[in-house]
């Protein structure tokens, strides 16, 4: 084997270990994967969370309150990512830190919370001013649960 | 004076019986539509619905009536919305096929709801192809008897539940069938509330479910073949007696999840052949007795603070690990159980080993560490393994041991609910029904 293709094979080796580290995200197989908090099995596509440590260790989530409150324990373990859904468009991640937050008594999340994920900070205040509750930013929901 | 009283009074009630009406709903009947008769109907009327097929979108129940279905009309919502919304007092609605309800993700919408009511009746009906089944919200005082509630959950995430309450007391959920939906039942901030003789098969996630509900009782339910059996969390007193708990295989399945329960009671239960009996975690004055752990891959996992818990007067059969214990917690008490594996004798014929039973195996420590390790489970080493540990215990708990293990099995005579010996809630005859 020539040298430079034993440098590029060992290269290639590390790349490999190197992206098994890379923290990403992992889609939610619902109806099987469970909440790394409470437990219960995750179904409700809107309410699904999940956060990555920078080690690349993934935990997922029923409801964002779930995350939240887990986040507040596990705070030794730096997360490279927090990710929820958008509820006007759950099928896709986004990133936790820039969206909005209802939490709303009238529009229940699976662990009682009523809290939901907003994109459009217009669009969470409209259904605030429909069922009621407040809107948050993700620094202020921390808070709310602290 | 009493007398007149009693007189005008019989009168009067007589006078009401007479005023109230009664409809008949047919093609050819002088109302042919449902919502045509209610819009007619005063409060107390009755409205008799015949067979037939009726599309008539949502059907909103806003007075004191009763709706009796006569040879099983359906009420089809053909996919566009929900069908009946139950929002008056004292509605009794029977003998329906309710089928069809669009699925909305922006609204839960359900075949049946009742909204904000009190002292209604749901019996009888069967409700097909629903994103909700029955739905009470805000409601008490009621009764949802004898119902089938049947989906085709293929995809877990465009399913409700099959009968869903949320903010609701003093409910009394009575041999209904849910089938095929997220949960079975549900239960939500409920409260005084009691969910007996039901049957509840291929729900995706539990058979039953508490949510932040207190002092409720279930007893004689069946939970069969459900993504896990039932979970109860976030709740006080809820009293668990004579259910059957089978079949739930799975890496996230249960029997039974407790989640931060207090004060609760597991009395003459059976848990067959499921992945975990009973998982609890943050649960804590937990009397368990009388209950049956046969063939299950472990009979009960007790992690995380779980304090002063008692486990008695138990059968623990033919399980593949009858306890695993990782928890804190001191003052758990496991006297006085049967375990088939005991290995024991009893000198003195009094029924109880003379040896002190350690249900935790080391194994069973080695496998929540490691799960990967559990292929080795019926090997030589494994065996030694547990052997070496029983004789002089390292790693597992020091406190989890039963002092008076049993040489017999518990009597299992089988619970049955309309047994007198069938515990009543101690807090349940408080409340007024």
């Amino acid at each position: 084997m020539p040298h430079h293709m034993k440098k590029l094979a060992i290269l290639l080796l590390f790349g490999s270990i190197l992206t098994a580290c890379t923290p990403t995200a992992e889609p939610v197989a619902f109806g099987e994967d469970m909440c790394a908090h409470c437990k219960m099995t995750i179904v409700d596509e809107p309410f699904a969370a999940e956060a990555v440590s920078q080690k690349g260790k993934v935990y997922k989530f029923d409801a964002i309150e779930c995350m939240v409150e887990f986040l507040k324990i596990k705070q030794s373990d730096q997360m490279a990512l927090t990710l929820v859904r958008d509820y006007e468009n759950p099928k896709e991640w986004q990133d936790a830190t820039q969206c909005n937050y209802l939490i709303s008594k009238d529009l229940p999340s699976p662990m009682g919370a009523g809290l939901s994920a907003w994109l459009s900070k217009e669009n969470a205040e409209a259904m605030k001013a429909e069922k009621g509750g407040e809107v948050y930013d993700w620094e202020g929901l921390k808070q709310q649960f602290n | 004076m009493f007398r007149w009283i009693l007189i005008s009074t019989l009168m009067l009630a007589g006078q009401a019986v007479l005023l109230a009406n009664t409809f008949r709903v047919c093609k050819t009947c002088p109302a042919s539509s449902v919502r045509e008769a209610i819009r007619q109907a005063r409060p107390c009327d009755t409205i008799f619905v015949e067979t037939g097929i009726y599309k008539e979108g949502n059907i909103l129940i806003d007075k004191e009536l009763t709706l009796i279905g006569n040879g099983r009309p359906v009420l089809d919502g053909e996919g566009k919305t929900e069908i009946v919304t139950i929002a008056a007092n004292h509605v009794h609605f029977e003998g329906f096929v309710i089928k069809n309800v669009g699925t909305s993700y922006s609204e839960d919408r359900a075949g049946i709801r009742v909204k904000e009511a009190s002292d209604f009746y749901v019996k009888n009906c069967r409700v097909e192809n629903a994103f909700f089944g029955i739905y009470l919200q805000k409601s008490k005082n009621g009764i949802i008897e004898g119902n089938e509630v049947v989906g085709e959950a293929k995809d877990e995430v465009s399913s409700g539940n099959a009968i869903h309450l949320w903010y609701c007391n003093n409910v009394l959920i009575i041999n209904n069938k849910t089938i095929g939906h997220r949960d079975g039942i549900y239960l939500e901030f409920v409260n005084f509330s009691t969910v007996q003789g039901n049957f509840s098969e291929r729900n995706v996630r539990y058979g039953l479910h508490f949510m932040f509900s207190n002092d409720d009782i279930y007893r004689g339910n069946t939970f069969y073949n459900n993504g896990a059996g039932v979970a109860v969390m976030y709740s006080k007193r809820i009293g668990m007696f004579a259910n059957e708990f089978k079949n739930n295989w799975g890496p996230a399945a249960y029997g039974l999840l407790l989640k931060e329960i207090h004060d609760g009671q597991i009395e003459g239960n059976t848990f067959q052949e499921n992945t975990v009996g009973i998982f609890a975690e943050t649960s804590n004055r937990i009397v368990y007795s009388k209950n049956q752990f046969i063939q299950n891959g472990w009979a009960l996992k007790i992690s995380g603070g779980c304090q002063m818990n008692n486990l008695t007067n138990n059968n623990f059969i033919g399980n593949s690990f009858d306890l695993a214990v990782h928890s804190a917690g001191t003052d758990n008490k496991f006297d006085g159980n049967f375990w088939s594996d005991y290995a024991g004798y009893d000198l003195d014929h009094n029924g109880i080993g003379d040896v002190p039973h350690r249900p935790m195996k080391l194994f069973s420590y080695v496998v929540s560490k490691t799960p990967e390790s559990l292929v080795l489970l019926r090997s030589l080493f494994v065996d030694i393994l547990n052997f070496s540990e029983k004789v002089s215990p390292i790693f597992t708990p020091e406190n989890v041991v039963d002092n008076q293990p049993l040489l017999k099995t518990v009597d299992s005579q089988r619970w049955t609910v309309d047994n007198d010996t069938a515990p009543v809630h101690p807090l349940s005859s408080t409340v007024n029904r």
